[in-house]
């Protein structure tokens, strides 16, 4: 950032003593934003509230299936600290912020937050219409985060939480210590990591919601808009910010009926999706995890994507002591078109230890050998490869075994 | 061994002359008093079950102090248990209430880490303490832990300006219960870090206002003229000053070594550097453990490679002598420290990084190359000998500069002055305004509110025109997407550094491989890493290839290892302009003035030195942009009658106050607490014919030879954009600095100027000391 000149101070400073500028009147943000301002204890904040049956598709997903989400189970696979309550006294929260550094200059100016009320999704954002009003705006939202049986985000946990709990703090509000709390992106990493180039929330609503947004405003672009506001008050421009929260609180909701249907095992997934989904069960239910895994195979993987799964599965086997199980999908996955050492060294592993059959170990070795020199495998590969055969060769000459 | 060879020098024909001065130093008794009573007995105990049985006076008064409710600043040498003076408080503090939390303040990490290794020494066995280091070495994952489980944080004020107020939320604790904040080596604070610093902890104040805590601030300084002043400027609060120290301390000889004259003509001695090494191979070879200090980065590369081929001659090994200093990485200095405090590592050459207190263990030696400018140094560098007990020597060899020549020369000033003032100025406008950025993102600034004793509104009014705040219900906020601690950098003014990549490998294994070898600040790079430069890192050369300084380029100068007998000098042009003049004060025979100045260089050239002899092989052009920075100076304009008393040749004058210039210049620092390098000089003329343009010392010659008319001006210039107050000081002490300026040429021996008075004689030419003579006493007439 370049620091201004003693001279420029100067200059600047001279121009606003003589006159301050007037501020040029317009048309009140609630009217223009189609909200009201309700009283707090603290002060008067805009509220732009809306209702959408649970009927609405948002994309293709129907908003009322997040209330019938497994929500133990989901709190499980995402590893929430604190179970979630009643699905249906979720809070769904999404910020809009004065920018992405963090720490205490940071300000969450657009507040979108979800309910079930009365059968409806109710959407009401909470707006500061400056800096003076942030007060009003967390005075409305702490009851609803107190009342709430946990809270639903998207990059909550890295992102917006700690800012509204700065802000609390800022404000000497109490900030609720065990917060209940479900961060979409832990388990959407898991199931769709492998197969999107990136696991933002605009890409999960294009691919997984069907939705796309028509004239969205880019998030890079929101705390400029804000802080023009602040200057100009013309708030005309940020009505595409109000649309885009609201876009982000209904992702939420939609997303999470995606997650419900497919841990209730109801929704047509694709193979890839299978295997997320089997890594998201692993550490809550095993063998619906290695259930999963097998249908994913069955469901047509890429190569790539099948031999991780062959090698997670096995790994799974392995330590079950399936052997069979496990040489199964060594062996399928030592015939991967890239050459891996690791299903050929696990299966030298099983002869030479298990089996006891030090003839078959280094046979093994001695084809890994072969393809791994004739697919160009790195040195350090090879020499490994060499180190066990050289291994395995003494110890044949000193237990009298002799292969054929 | 040491005793010896001391009494060698002192009394061999060849070495004998050269000492200008020896105080002995002998041993002192320390001044003990019993525990206070009120001192935890777990405590106590800790205390005994180390060895210490009773305090030293000072640590008493100390204790005596804080518990009254004072902040306190104690002046004591290196090794007095200054440390214990605030341990003992904090651990109390820590024991008696659970929620207490205490923050320590060191200038560098390596200290923090030092001193927690101490502190977990003595609490080892008392309960509730849970000490942590919180830097920028700190992983990620551990950060939290230490936020919630920390009752003690040892950190830098760079981590407490961009990891800790900004994220205050996330420590509310420790603000909420913050009863002591410990500043040790509070003397490192001046200059720019200081005026940092002070607005640091104006925020560090407006923090704990806002959670309700008023900590009492324990520092630690070496001996400075002003500790208790720095105190109370860098804290803004009254400080009681503990200046006696209850140590005892070991027996200790100081000499100055004044380099023998090798041509009386030209006034030239050996040169320093050489002697300097030898001496301190005569040490080393005797295996006695040696540190060397040099005054510069490349004075410590060139050092340091003497000093190793001379070791090596005899042992054959040179792995024992290391180099050390700032812009190497931190796994090297690390691995050198631990070499010095396990004795693999009997020698080291240094610039002042070591000085502060870093654990080197004790070294018998000290050889100082050159003054390092200021008295406090001199003594904390002579400290680094002899810490404990048992006989120990420091050695000064005095350079041919002329602060260095009056040192040697008035040994009763090097023995007998009293310290250099340590100076800060917070207010300087570029330091300060980017504070009041940072205070305004950790909490909205109220319309009433102060910021530390100043009135800030108008910079805040200033800061709302610029768009990065916003003013609404009678308070400023932050209204920007940036996190604007990370746009200050505390030890420089502005703060882009660059990156020293070593490429040798990239060529002989064609691997991409960017080896970082060194940092370097933005504010030397043209002139140390200019393309074609030779940089030296522990000695060895590395050619620079290319140097991206573009605004949109990550800052990197590309090296290159190579084999070459020389190093590289830059050449610059530069000029001065008034902006503002705000004192003036005037006298018949010239005109002092104060004020503002733009002050543009730029590198355009550099000479090859050649190592050893040191003579120029060679030169070169180099293509790079003019810096300019806004910063105060404070000038002397010479009235045309005085200059016609002097001489009637234009050309003479010219030379004069060249050397005029070189002279104030190089004794300025006496008088000021300051490096060399953070004044600059330049005679130019209060009328400069084009503005912005820059000239090398010949161009200016010939446009002051040809102008109309000629008001000549001597520029005494803050080399940190916005002054960090040296101008206004030298404004008050010109008149005596003149007088000190016309003393020094007269005591000097040479007889046509020689580096030690007016500049070298083939630089200035042959009648500038006379010209410079007349000058001076129509000036202090």
């Amino acid at each position: 950032m370049a620091t201004p000149s003693l001279d420029g101070l100067r200059h600047i400073i001279r121009r606003l003593e003589t006159a301050r500028r007037p501020r040029t009147a317009a048309p009140p943000a609630h009217e223009v934003l189609g909200g009201e301002l309700h009283d707090t204890p603290e002060g008067r904040v805009l509220v732009v509230r809306r209702e959408f049956p649970l009927a609405h598709q948002h994309g293709r997903q129907p908003l009322g299936q997040a209330f019938e989400a497994p929500l133990q189970l989901l709190g499980a696979v995402a590893r929430a600290e604190t179970p979630l309550g009643d699905a249906r006294r979720l809070l769904f929260l999404d910020t809009e912020t004065t920018g992405l550094a963090g720490g205490t200059g940071t300000y969450a100016f657009l507040v979108g937050a979800g309910w079930l009320e009365d059968g409806r999704l109710v959407l009401a954002q909470y707006f500061m219409r400056d800096f003076d009003e942030e007060g009003a705006l967390l005075a409305a939202l702490a009851p609803l985060i107190e009342r709430a049986s946990g809270v639903v985000t998207f990059n909550g946990a890295g992102f917006d939480l700690p800012l509204l709990e700065t802000r609390f703090i800022l404000a000497r509000r109490r900030w609720p210590p065990a917060l209940a709390h479900l961060d979409l992106l832990r388990p959407s990493r898991r199931v769709w990591s492998a197969r999107f180039a990136d696991c933002r929330l605009a890409t999960l609503e294009r691919e997984v919601l069907g939705l796309l947004r028509e004239d969205d405003v880019p998030g890079a672009v929101i705390p400029g808009l804000y802080f023009e506001f602040l200057r100009s008050r013309r708030a005309a421009p940020l009505a595409r910010v109000f649309a885009h929260n609201r876009d982000d609180v209904l992702s939420l909701v939609a997303l999470l009926g995606w997650f419900g249907r497919a841990l209730l095992g109801d929704a047509h997934l694709q193979a890839e999706e299978l295997a997320g989904l089997a890594r998201l069960w692993e550490p809550v239910d095993l063998e619906r995890a290695l259930a999963c895994y097998r249908r994913a195979l069955g469901a047509g993987l890429t190569t790539a994507a099948a031999h991780r799964v062959r090698l997670r599965l096995a790994w799974w086997e392995k330590r079950a002591a399936r052997w069979d199980a496990a040489c199964d999908l060594w062996q399928a996955a030592s015939r991967h078109d890239v050459f891996d050492p690791l299903p050929w060294e696990e299966l030298a592993k099983f002869h030479e230890h298990r089996r006891r059959d030090l003839v078959a170990a280094r046979a093994i070795v001695e084809e890994a050998m072969d393809l791994a020199g004739s697919g160009g495998a790195p040195e350090r590969v090879l020499g490994a490869l060499a180190h066990r055969l050289s291994r395995l060769t003494r110890r044949l000459a000193s237990t009298g075994q002799h292969g054929a | 061994m040491l005793g010896a060879i001391l009494d060698d020098l002192l009394t061999s024909p060849s070495t004998g002359p050269c000492i200008t001065a020896t105080r002995h130093f002998p041993p002192r008794p320390p001044v003990l008093a019993p525990f206070p009573p009120s001192l935890d007995s777990r405590i106590a105990d800790a205390l005994r079950a180390r060895g210490i049985h009773e305090l030293y006076s000072h640590q008493v008064l100390t204790w005596e102090l804080i518990e009254k409710g004072h902040h306190v600043v104690v002046v004591t040498p290196t090794a007095s248990g200054k440390t214990l003076c605030y341990n003992l408080p904090a651990l109390q503090a820590l024991i008696a209430q659970p929620d207490a939390r205490v923050l320590y303040l060191f200038p560098t990490k390596a200290l923090a880490q030092d001193q927690l290794a101490e502190l977990e020494g003595l609490a080892k066995q008392l309960p509730e303490m849970r000490m942590f280091t919180f830097d920028g070495d700190t992983p990620q994952d551990a950060r939290r832990a230490v936020r919630a489980r920390a009752n003690l944080v040892l950190t830098n004020p760079d981590m407490l300006h961009s990891g800790i107020l900004p994220h205050h939320t996330k420590w509310a604790t420790l603000f909420q219960n913050l009863r002591y904040v410990v500043i040790d080596e509070l003397h490192a604070y001046r200059g720019v870090f200081g005026s940092h610093l002070s607005n640091v902890l104006r925020r560090l104040h407006r923090i704990c206002r806002h959670y309700g805590s008023a900590p009492q601030f324990i520092m630690a300084s070496a001996t400075i003229a002003n500790p208790g002043e720095l105190a109370r400027r860098l804290t803004g609060a009254p400080v009681e000053e503990i200046a006696e120290s209850g140590a005892p301390t070991g027996d200790k000889t100081f000499l100055c070594y004044n380099p023998p004259v090798v041509n009386p003509e030209l006034g030239i001695r050996a040169p320093y550097l050489g002697e300097a090494a030898r001496l301190a191979v005569r040490f080393l070879r005797e295996k006695i453990a040696t540190i060397v200090f040099a005054q510069s980065r490349l004075a410590t590369e060139v050092l340091l490679a003497s000093v190793k081929h001379g070791v090596a001659d005899k042992t054959g090994d040179s792995g024992i002598v290391r180099g050390y200093r700032g812009g190497y990485l931190p796994t090297r200095r690390r691995a050198v420290e631990k070499g010095l405090r396990e004795g693999e590592v009997l020698g080291v050459v240094s610039t002042n990084a070591l000085e502060l207190g870093v654990d080197i263990g004790h070294l018998d030696v000290a050889v100082l190359a050159g003054y390092p400018g200021a008295i406090a140094s001199l003594w904390q560098q002579a400290g680094r000998a002899g810490r404990r007990s048992g006989s120990s020597a420091a050695i000064l060899v005095a350079t041919s500069a002329p602060l260095d020549q009056f040192m040697a020369t008035h040994p009763e000033y090097l023995f007998g002055a009293p310290p250099e003032h340590a100076r800060v100025n917070p207010d300087n406008p570029f330091i300060l305004v980017n504070h009041l950025k940072c205070a305004a993102f950790e909490l909205p600034i109220g319309d009433h509110e102060k910021f530390g004793e100043l009135d800030v509104r108008r910079l805040l009014a200033a800061l709302e025109d610029e768009g990065v705040l916003h003013h609404t219900g009678s308070r400023w906020h932050w209204a920007s997407e940036t996190y604007p601690a990370d746009h200050v950098s505390l030890r420089s003014v502005t703060s882009d550094n660059f990156l020293v990549i070593d490429t040798t490998a990239l060529d002989t294994a064609q691997t991409k491989r960017r080896q970082i070898i060194a940092e370097v600040d933005w504010g030397s790079a043209f002139a140390t890493i200019h393309p074609k430069a030779i940089y030296l890192v522990e000695s060895e050369p590395y050619e620079v290839r290319e140097l991206h300084f573009r605004e949109d380029e990550e800052k990197v100068a590309y090296v290159k290892r190579v084999q070459v007998d020389y190093f590289t000098d830059a050449i610059s042009a530069k000029g001065v302009w008034i902006l503002q003049r705000l004192a003036d004060e005037s006298r018949p025979a010239y005109l002092a003035e104060q004020g503002e100045v733009l002050v543009a260089e730029k590198v355009v050239g550099f000479k090859k030195i050649k190592m050893g002899t040191l003579e120029n092989v060679g030169s070169g052009e180099v293509e790079l942009p003019q810096q300019e920075r806004q910063t105060t100076a404070a000038w002397l304009t010479i009235a045309p009658e005085t200059l016609e008393r002097v001489s009637a040749s234009r050309e003479e004058l010219i030379d004069g106050l060249r050397a005029v210039t070189y002279l104030l210049h190089h004794l300025a620092p006496i008088f000021l607490l300051c490096d060399i390098r953070d004044l600059g000089s330049w005679l130019g003329d209060t009328t400069p014919a084009e503005p912005g343009t820059v000239a090398t010392r010949e161009s200016t010659k010939r446009r002051l030879l040809a102008a109309e008319r000629f008001n000549p001006t001597i520029y005494l210039y803050d080399s940190h954009a916005g002054g960090i107050g040296l101008a206004e000081r030298l404004f008050e002490i010109l008149p005596d600095l003149l007088r000190r300026g016309l003393e020094t040429l007269h005591a000097c021996g040479c007889r046509v100027g020689c580096p030690s008075c007016v500049g070298p004689v083939n630089e200035v030419g042959r009648k500038a000391k006379a010209t410079a003579q007349a000058l001076l006493r129509a000036l202090t007439d």
